[in-house]
C-alpha cells in the first residue's frame, strides 16, 4: 500500500519535470534547427545565432531587460531595505497603512498595476521609454524586497541598535554595522526577488515602454506572428544565463556560512555583489553610447521611426544608418488605430507610416508638419496611380511608401475558383469551408469585406448599413469558426494550412512566392485600394533627418530592398517594374499590382462618426467570435 | 531608535506618488467622460453602464473567471499530492526537487508560453503522435485547451511551491500523535494535514487564480485573436480603441471582482482555524 504511494509520487513527480522542462528542451533543440520551421528538424546549423548577434533590436532588448533588471535590483534593495527598516521603527498605523499600500500591486491583478503606471505616466506628461519602465519596475520591485527584508527587522533586538549608540555609535554606523549585517539574508532574498520579477515583467514593461524601448518579453509578444527561429536562439541564451545566475546564487548561501565559520564580516559580500552590478549595468550604458566616432553627416543622431510590423527590408535600415551615420530606433504597430493613440498622446517620432485614411485624420488633427519640399529629391521617382489622392490632395504632407489592394487568398487545391467567382466575399460564409478560414483582425478592412458583400459603399455612414455589416461579420465568426489573426496568415498560408483568408495584397504576394499553389483574388463588387505614406509629425524632434529618411526610401536602392524583402508593391515606379518584370521576384503573381480600372474599388475616408461605430462593432465582433467557442 | 522612523519618510512620499496615486487615477478615470482630462471633469456612470448592460461583456468576464477557476483546479489536483510527496522526501533531495521546479520560473513567462507554439502547431510533436495513436488531425493550437494549459504550465509552480512550504513548517510530531491515538491514514490526512496546510493551499489559490483570470498573453499566443478574455479587452481599450475611460471601468470591475472572491477565499481558511491562528 505504502510502496504503491511512494511509486504514483515518483511518476507524478517525474511527469510534472519532463512537464516543465519539455517545452525548454523544445526550444532550445530548435534553435539550432537548419530551417525555418517550428515542427520539423531538417539539420543542425547555428544560423540562428548568428541571426540573433545580427539582429540589433534582439540585442538591444536583451541589453533592456538585464540592464533594466540590475538598476531596479540596486536600487530597489537599498531603498526597500532603508524603507522596511524606518517603517518597522514607525508608528502602529503607518505600519498598518503601508502594509496595505504595499499590497497593492502584489494582490490588484498585473494589468491594473500597469494601466495605473501608464495613466500616471500620461496625465503627468512623462515622455515614456526607458526611465519610466525603469521607475515602474522599481516601484514594484521595493515592495517585494520590503516583504522578505521586514520580517527580519521585526525579529532583530531593539536595544542592540540603542546598546550601539549608548556606546558612542552614530545612528549612521548602528544601522550600518548593527542592524544591517543582521537582516543580510533577507535582504539577499529580497533583492532575488526584486531581479526575477523585473526579468519576468512583461505585462507592466508593455504599458509604460516608449520610444522604441523594448524588453525581451515586449519582443517575443510583438515578433511572435510570423515564424522566427531567432525567438528561440536567444530564449536559450537567457535559459543559459538564469541557470548560471541561479546556481550561482544557490551556491551564495554555503560561501557565506562558510565566511560567516571564519568570522569575516559578512557586509563585504553583499556590497561586492552589488558594486559589481551597478558598474556592470553603468558600463553596458557607456558601451552602448560611446561606441563610434566617425565624420558622417548626422553622426550621433536619432531617428524614431513608428512604421507596421514586418515592414522594411532587411538591409534598409542598416544601409541608411551607414549613409548618414545616425542611428535608426525602430518601433512597429499593428493597426492604424494604435499608432494614433500614441501620437494623439504627444509621443514624439520623427517618421511615422500611416495609412491613407489616417494621413486625413492626422492632418484633420493638426498632428502632422508640413513637408519642406525643397529637401524632397523623391517625386519623380513614384508612380502617380497614388500620388495626389483625396486623403493628401498636393502630397504636402505625405509620401507614399507601399499601396495595394485587400483581397482573398486561396489554396487551389482546396478552393474551387468558381465558389469565388460566385459568392466573391461572401465566401467566407460558405459551410464548405468552415474552421478553414482566417479573418484578419482589422476593423476598417474586416467591415470594408462586410460592407462590400452586401454591395455597399465602403464609405458608408449609414448606420443600417453599418449594423447590417455587423450582422453579416456575426454570422461569419458564429457559424464558419474562422481564426482572426495578424501576421500569422502570411506564415501560416505560406505553408498551406487553411483553405483561405482576407489578407493584404502584399503578404499574398510574399505567399505565392513561397507557395505555388496560392492564388490571390480580388472580387468584382470592389474593394480597398489603399496606400500607405511617410509623415512628418508635427512634434518630431529630427525633421531634417526625417526629410532625408524619406529621400532614401524612396530612392531606388531603399525602395527594392523593401519591397523585395516584404512583398508590398513599391510606390517605387522603377522598382515596381522590375520586380513584376521578367525575372523579377514577384514576375507573374497578380496580387503584386495593384488592380485599377474598377469603378467599385475605393479609397477609405476618414470619418469620426463611422469610425468610432465601426470600432465599438468591431472589438464586439471579436467578443462573440470568443463566445461562439 | 526614534530616528530611524524618519528612514520611512521618503518611501512613504514614493508610495503615494507611486502606488496610490496610479490606483486613485484608475477610479477617477473609470469616472469621466471619454475625452476628458484631470482639469476639466465631468462625472458619468455611462462605462460601468455600458459594460454591465452588455451580456457580451459579462459573457467574456463570466468565461475569464471560469477559465480562471479551471486552472485553479488542476492546478490544486494536480499541485496537492506532487507538493505532499515532495514534503515526505529527506531534506537535500527535497531543496533539489524545488529548485528544479523554482528554475523554470525564472525564465521569463513570454519565452517559456511561446515555446509551447511550436509543439502545438499543426504537423508539431503532440500532433504527430497523436496521430499515430489513430486520433486524427486534432487541432491544438488556439484552441481553450491550449490555453488551460499555458495557463497551468505558467502558473502552477506557485502552488506547488506554496503548498510545499506548508506542509514543510508542519510538525511531524503531530502526525505521530494522531496515529498514536488511533487515527488511520485518511482521517489523519482529513483531521490534521489538510487543515495544516490550508494556508499554503489559500496562498496557492491566490498565486494561481489571480494571474490567471488577467493573463492576456497566454490567450492572445495560444488562443490566438479569437480568444478573448477580460484582459484581452483591457488591453484593447488601452491600445487600439483609445477608450481610456472604459478600459479603467473594466479594470475597476475586475479588480473588485476578485477581491470579493480572494476575500470569500480566506473567509474559508478563517473558519477551518476558528479565527485562532494568527500567520
Amino acid at each position: 500500500m505504502k510502496k504503491e504511494r511512494r511509486l504514483f509520487g515518483k511518476i507524478l513527480l517525474l511527469l510534472l519535470i519532463v512537464f516543465f522542462y519539455a517545452p525548454i528542451l523544445y526550444m532550445i533543440i530548435f534553435s539550432f534547427n537548419e530551417g525555418k520551421s517550428l515542427t520539423h528538424f531538417t539539420g543542425f546549423s547555428l544560423r540562428w545565432y548568428q541571426h540573433m548577434l545580427e539582429s540589433r533590436d534582439m540585442m538591444e532588448a536583451l541589453y533592456t531587460t538585464f540592464s533594466v533588471a540590475l538598476l531596479a535590483t540596486v536600487i530597489s534593495t537599498v531603498a526597500g531595505t532603508i524603507a522596511a527598516i524606518g517603517i518597522s521603527k514607525s508608528k502602529r498605523i503607518i505600519r498598518d497603512i503601508m502594509d496595505q499600500v504595499n499590497n497593492l500591486p502584489m494582490m490588484n491583478p498585473e494589468i491594473v498595476t500597469a494601466i495605473g503606471f501608464m495613466l500616471l505616466f500620461i496625465t503627468f506628461r512623462v515622455e515614456k521609454g526607458y526611465a519610466t519602465m525603469l521607475l515602474a519596475h522599481i516601484a514594484f520591485c521595493i515592495p517585494y524586497v520590503m516583504l522578505s527584508v521586514m520580517p527580519k527587522v521585526r525579529s532583530l533586538d531593539p536595544n542592540l541598535a540603542n546598546a550601539a549608540m549608548d556606546l558612542g555609535a552614530t545612528p549612521m554606523q548602528a544601522l550600518t554595522k548593527v542592524i544591517v549585517p543582521q537582516i543580510t539574508p533577507g535582504i539577499i532574498s529580497g533583492a532575488l526577488i526584486a531581479f526575477t520579477m523585473s526579468v519576468d515583467d512583461f505585462i507592466i514593461s508593455y504599458f509604460v515602454t516608449g520610444q522604441g524601448v523594448k524588453n525581451l518579453s515586449i519582443m517575443v509578444y510583438t515578433m511572435s506572428k510570423r515564424v522566427n527561429p531567432s525567438i528561440n536562439a536567444i530564449s536559450t541564451l537567457v535559459v543559459v544565463i538564469i541557470t548560471i545566475a541561479l546556481l550561482a546564487i544557490n551556491l551564495l548561501p554555503l560561501f557565506v556560512a562558510r565566511q560567516q565559520e571564519k568570522g569575516k564580516s559578512t557586509r563585504k559580500l553583499i556590497v561586492i555583489p552589488a558594486v559589481g552590478a551597478v558598474v556592470f549595468a553603468v558600463g553596458l550604458i557607456f558601451m552602448k553610447n560611446g561606441m563610434t566616432q566617425s565624420s558622417l553627416p548626422y553622426q550621433g543622431q536619432t531617428l524614431h521611426v513608428y512604421n507596421w510590423g514586418e515592414y522594411t527590408g532587411e538591409n534598409v535600415i542598416p544601409a541608411f544608418e551607414a549613409q548618414t551615420g545616425a542611428r535608426v530606433v525602430m518601433e512597429n504597430f499593428d493597426s492604424n488605430e494604435q499608432m494614433y493613440i500614441k501620437i494623439a498622446n504627444g509621443e514624439a517620432y520623427d517618421v511615422v507610416v500611416p495609412s491613407d485614411y489616417m494621413i486625413q485624420r492626422l492632418i484633420q488633427e493638426k498632428l502632422l508638419q508640413k513637408l519642406d519640399q525643397e529637401k524632397l529629391e523623391c517625386w519623380e521617382n513614384l508612380t502617380p496611380e497614388v500620388l495626389g489622392l483625396p486623403y493628401d490632395p498636393e502630397n504636402e504632407y505625405s509620401v507614399p511608401y507601399f499601396w495595394g489592394t485587400v483581397g482573398i487568398v486561396y489554396d487551389t487545391t482546396k478552393v474551387d475558383i468558381e465558389d469565388l467567382e460566385r459568392e466573391g466575399f461572401d465566401i467566407f460564409h460558405d459551410q464548405k469551408y468552415k474552421g478553414d478560414i482566417y479573418l484578419y483582425d482589422s476593423e476598417r478592412d474586416s467591415f470594408m469585406m462586410a460592407l462590400k458583400a452586401l454591395g455597399y459603399s465602403m464609405n458608408t455612414a449609414d448606420e443600417a448599413e453599418l449594423q447590417e455589416a455587423y450582422n453579416w461579420l456575426v454570422a461569419c465568426v458564429e457559424t464558419m469558426e474562422p481564426e482572426i489573426v495578424t501576421d500569422e496568415i502570411i506564415d501560416n498560408m505560406a505553408q498551406g494550412r487553411k483553405a483561405l483568408g482576407l489578407i493584404y495584397s502584399g503578404d499574398a504576394t510574399y505567399v505565392m512566392s513561397e507557395n505555388e499553389n496560392m492564388g490571390f483574388y480580388l472580387p468584382d463588387r470592389g474593394t480597398n485600394i489603399w496606400s500607405d505614406g511617410m509623415v512628418i509629425p508635427a512634434n518630431a524632434k529630427n525633421p531634417e533627418l526625417a526629410h532625408e529618411f524619406i529621400n532614401f526610401i524612396s530612392d531606388y536602392e531603399g525602395a527594392y530592398d523593401n519591397s523585395s524583402y516584404v512583398g508590398y508593391t513599391s510606390a517605387n515606379i522603377e522598382v515596381m517594374e522590375e520586380l513584376s518584370g521578367e525575372g523579377g521576384d514577384y514576375e507573374g503573381i497578380n496580387a503584386y499590382i495593384p488592380r485599377s480600372g474598377n469603378p467599385k474599388d475605393e479609397v477609405f475616408e476618414f470619418n469620426d462618426e463611422t469610425r468610432k461605430i465601426i470600432s465599438n462593432l468591431w472589438s464586439k465582433v471579436k467578443i462573440a467570435a470568443s463566445n461562439a467557442n | 531608535m526614534k530616528k530611524f522612523s524618519q528612514l520611512a519618510i521618503p518611501y512613504i512620499a514614493w508610495a503615494a506618488m507611486m502606488l496610490v496615486l496610479p490606483m486613485a487615477l484608475i477610479a477617477l478615470y473609470s469616472f469621466m467622460r471619454q475625452g476628458n482630462d484631470i482639469i476639466s471633469f465631468s462625472f458619468t456612470l455611462e462605462h460601468y453602464k455600458k459594460f454591465f448592460t452588455d451580456p457580451d461583456f459579462l459573457l467574456v468576464l463570466w468565461r475569464s473567471l471560469l477559465i480562471a477557476v479551471k486552472t485553479t483546479l488542476i492546478c490544486l489536483v494536480i499541485g496537492y499530492p506532487a507538493a505532499y510527496y515532495i514534503s515526505r522526501c529527506s531534506e537535500q533531495i527535497q531543496n533539489i526537487i524545488v529548485l528544479c521546479i523554482t528554475l523554470p520560473t525564472w525564465i521569463n513567462a513570454l519565452v517559456r508560453t511561446y515555446a509551447w507554439i511550436g509543439i502545438l502547431s499543426d504537423g508539431g510533436i503532440i500532433q504527430t503522435i497523436l496521430g499515430f495513436l489513430g486520433l486524427g488531425e486534432v487541432e491544438l493550437l488556439y484552441t481553450e485547451a491550449a490555453v488551460l494549459l499555458g495557463m497551468v504550465y505558467n502558473f502552477l509552480p506557485f502552488m506547488i511551491l506554496q503548498i510545499n512550504t506548508a506542509l514543510c513548517k508542519m510538525d511531524h510530531s503531530l502526525l505521530e500523535a494522531a496515529s498514536d491515538l488511533g487515527a488511520n491514514g485518511a482521517q489523519t490526512f482529513r483531521r490534521v494535514i489538510l487543515p495544516l496546510s490550508l494556508p499554503g493551499v489559500i496562498n496557492g489559490i491566490t498565486l494561481v487564480f489571480l494571474p490567471a483570470v488577467s493573463s492576456f498573453f497566454i490567450p492572445k499566443l495560444l488562443g490566438g485573436g479569437q480568444y478573448f478574455l477580460i484582459g484581452n479587452l483591457i488591453e484593447n481599450q488601452f491600445i487600439t480603441a483609445g477608450e481610456w475611460n472604459f478600459g479603467s471601468a473594466i479594470s475597476m470591475i475586475m479588480a473588485i471582482v476578485m477581491m470579493l472572491m480572494m476575500m470569500a477565499v480566506r473567509n474559508i481558511e478563517k473558519k477551518n482555524q476558528g479565527g485562532k491562528e494568527e500567520d
